[in-house]
């Protein structure tokens, strides 16, 4: 493993980011919108609400906070695979010594300070508007972001072995895959309001702990470590599996060619 | 001493078989042409050189060690331009440099890259984006990259599709002083025969696959037999043309001018029997048998094994 090449590889994503003002957006602008949007329909509900209704704002505030930084994890490794893709760049980065993992570190680097500067950025946002101290999480903060993160990357990693494996026509997956986990995921709401079926299939989403733990610390200041234990047991497992999944689809892409890419 | 040594090299994709169990090696500091038709296989050969397609057999072995288990090691020291890849279209010259330059162990990268501009002449187009480019631009850009390492080996696949003339000039006089001043061992593509019979110490002849030739240009030249007459006709050119006819010679017709294709051989009586039918000339000149003679005839042999 070598520094200067995860430093060369990142060096290509970010001069790639500096070009694209569309992804300069997806880092500031939605996150606002976001925040713009639901903040003020529950400030609606607060006033429509004699009881719970801070803890109603301040969960569903939250959520749009922590989801930032899901959706930032996989965002950054699926669509800088992609832009290795439209530029059909893959043959130039792997006929240098650059190693997959040295790549892949590249993509969690530039993940986590991302999905930093987006989270501070809301959250500054979000005090500004609305009041609400994301710090008051305290030391949560640090294993909320960490689990919400590795949630994101195990998506990315297995998106991304997609898009290797049958090439750019799956790009809108880089979008739209995340997405499938937000409902089950309980962001906004509770597990408990969820049909039967949905809370099994929650049951088994790494960051249905986490927002469920972001409630609990809204609402009692205490926390069930279970669901911190549960959701790295969660994420450990399907980071396994998507970074083998990503890594297998590599090889079959090394037996076409990586030039047949696209 | 071998640089470079490819043996029993196979790919198959499927059931058709794109590189067919070939064997050559690369000697420090020489150029090695690789000739083909477009689909014999010589840009799939590259692509397995470069660790970028995983053969289905046979082993590749830089500076005596395996690229399979040392491919870092030996990326170090190779490196590649060809005209049908991409750099990032976004990004500027100067940002495709400098990234590219941090994925090798490069010790004065400002310095490399200050001496790679100069010489591939980018100073204009330096801060540009590859998407505004002209084709030869990024012809010049993706040979600068193949340089900024100083490779041990280099494979260049049609390195000088697009430049203009002399620009192809100035790369090629560049490559043959890497060549003589650091040993750089090269392995080209090219439909430039000129280009391919100037620069190339040795070449290889794929055709489906197979190499079926692996010869000094010279020599490969050589096994052609025939020559060719120009002539600039003053009076007889419809007699020479029916002689020609007559003995099935192949001939070109410009004007005045007729391009004769005549056995070595039989260039002699050729000659005597065109002056005797009462055909004058005012000017004659013999051009030898080329590389690209021999190329344009395995091409004809393997069209007419395939109609046949």
């Amino acid at each position: 493993m070598k520094i200067h090449r995860i430093y060369g590889i990142s060096l290509r994503y970010l001069f790639y980011f500096r070009h694209s003002l569309d992804r300069l957006s997806d880092v500031f602008y939605w996150p606002t919108i976001d925040l713009l949007l639901w903040g003020l329909t529950s400030l609606y509900f607060r006033s429509q609400l004699t009881t719970n209704a801070n803890f109603i704002v301040f969960s569903i505030i939250s959520g749009i906070i922590f989801w930032i930084i899901v959706w930032r994890g996989q965002y950054e490794i699926t669509v800088n695979i992609l832009s290795e893709l439209w530029d059909r760049n893959l043959i130039n980065i792997f006929a240098s010594p650059l190693k997959f993992s040295e790549w892949i570190i590249s993509f969690v680097i530039l993940g986590v300070i991302k999905a930093m500067i987006s989270f501070v950025f809301a959250s500054a946002i979000a005090y500004l508007l609305y009041k609400l101290q994301i710090f008051a999480y305290g030391v949560y903060l640090i294993p909320f972001i960490l689990l919400l993160i590795m949630t994101g990357w195990a998506v990315g990693f297995f998106v991304a072995g997609i898009i290797l494996r049958f090439g750019s026509k799956f790009q809108s997956l880089a979008w739209a895959f995340v997405m499938v986990f937000a409902p089950f995921s309980a962001i906004y709401y509770p597990v408990s309001i969820l049909p039967d079926w949905a809370q099994r299939i929650s049951s088994l989403i790494p960051s249905t702990y986490i927002f469920e733990g972001v409630r609990e610390v809204l609402k009692t200041g205490n926390l069930d470590l279970n669901k911190i234990y549960l959701s790295l047991l969660l994420n450990v497992i399907y980071l396994a599996l998507s970074l083998w999944y990503l890594r297998n689809s590599f090889n079959k892409v090394l037996d076409n060619g990586l030039v047949k890419v696209d | 001493m071998d640089i470079l040594e490819v043996h029993n090299l196979t790919k198959n994709f499927g059931n058709f078989t794109a590189v067919d169990n070939i064997s050559f090696s690369l000697r420090e500091g020489e150029i090695l042409g690789i000739l083909g038709q477009n689909g014999a296989g010589k840009t799939t050969t590259i692509q397995m050189l470069l660790g970028v397609l995983r053969p289905s057999s046979g082993t590749i072995n830089y500076f005596g060690k395996d690229l399979q288990n040392n491919r870092e090691e030996i990326l170090e020291e190779v490196n590649f331009s060809s005209a049908y890849t991409n750099l990032p279209w976004n990004l500027t010259v100067k940002e495709n440099l400098t990234y590219i330059s941090y994925l090798y162990d490069i010790k004065n990268r400002v310095e490399r890259i200050k001496r790679i501009v100069e010489v591939f002449r980018l100073y204009e187009i330096f801060n540009k984006q590859i998407r505004s480019l002209s084709a030869g631009q990024i012809t010049r850009v993706n040979l600068a990259k193949a340089f900024i390492n100083f490779p041990k080996v280099l494979l260049l696949d049609e390195p000088t599709a697009s430049l203009d003339p002399e620009v192809a000039k100035h790369i090629r006089d560049f490559l043959m002083e890497e060549r003589k001043k650091f040993q750089v061992s090269i392995i080209i593509t090219s439909h430039n025969m000129v280009e391919v019979e100037e620069i190339c110490d040795r070449v290889l002849f794929i055709d489906k696959g197979k190499i079926i030739a692996d010869d000094t240009p010279d020599n490969l030249a050589k096994t052609i037999e025939i020559c060719h007459v120009n002539l600039l006709i003053k009076d007889g050119l419809k007699r020479l043309e029916d002689y020609c006819e007559e003995q099935s010679l192949a001939f070109k017709i410009d004007a005045r001018h007729i391009i004769v294709d005549v056995k070595e051989k039989k260039l002699g009586s050729f000659l005597i029997e065109i002056t005797n039918s009462g055909i004058i000339y005012d000017e004659i000149s013999i051009d030898k048998p080329t590389l690209e003679d021999y190329f344009l005839g395995k091409i004809k042999i393997t069209q007419k094994h395939e109609n046949t």
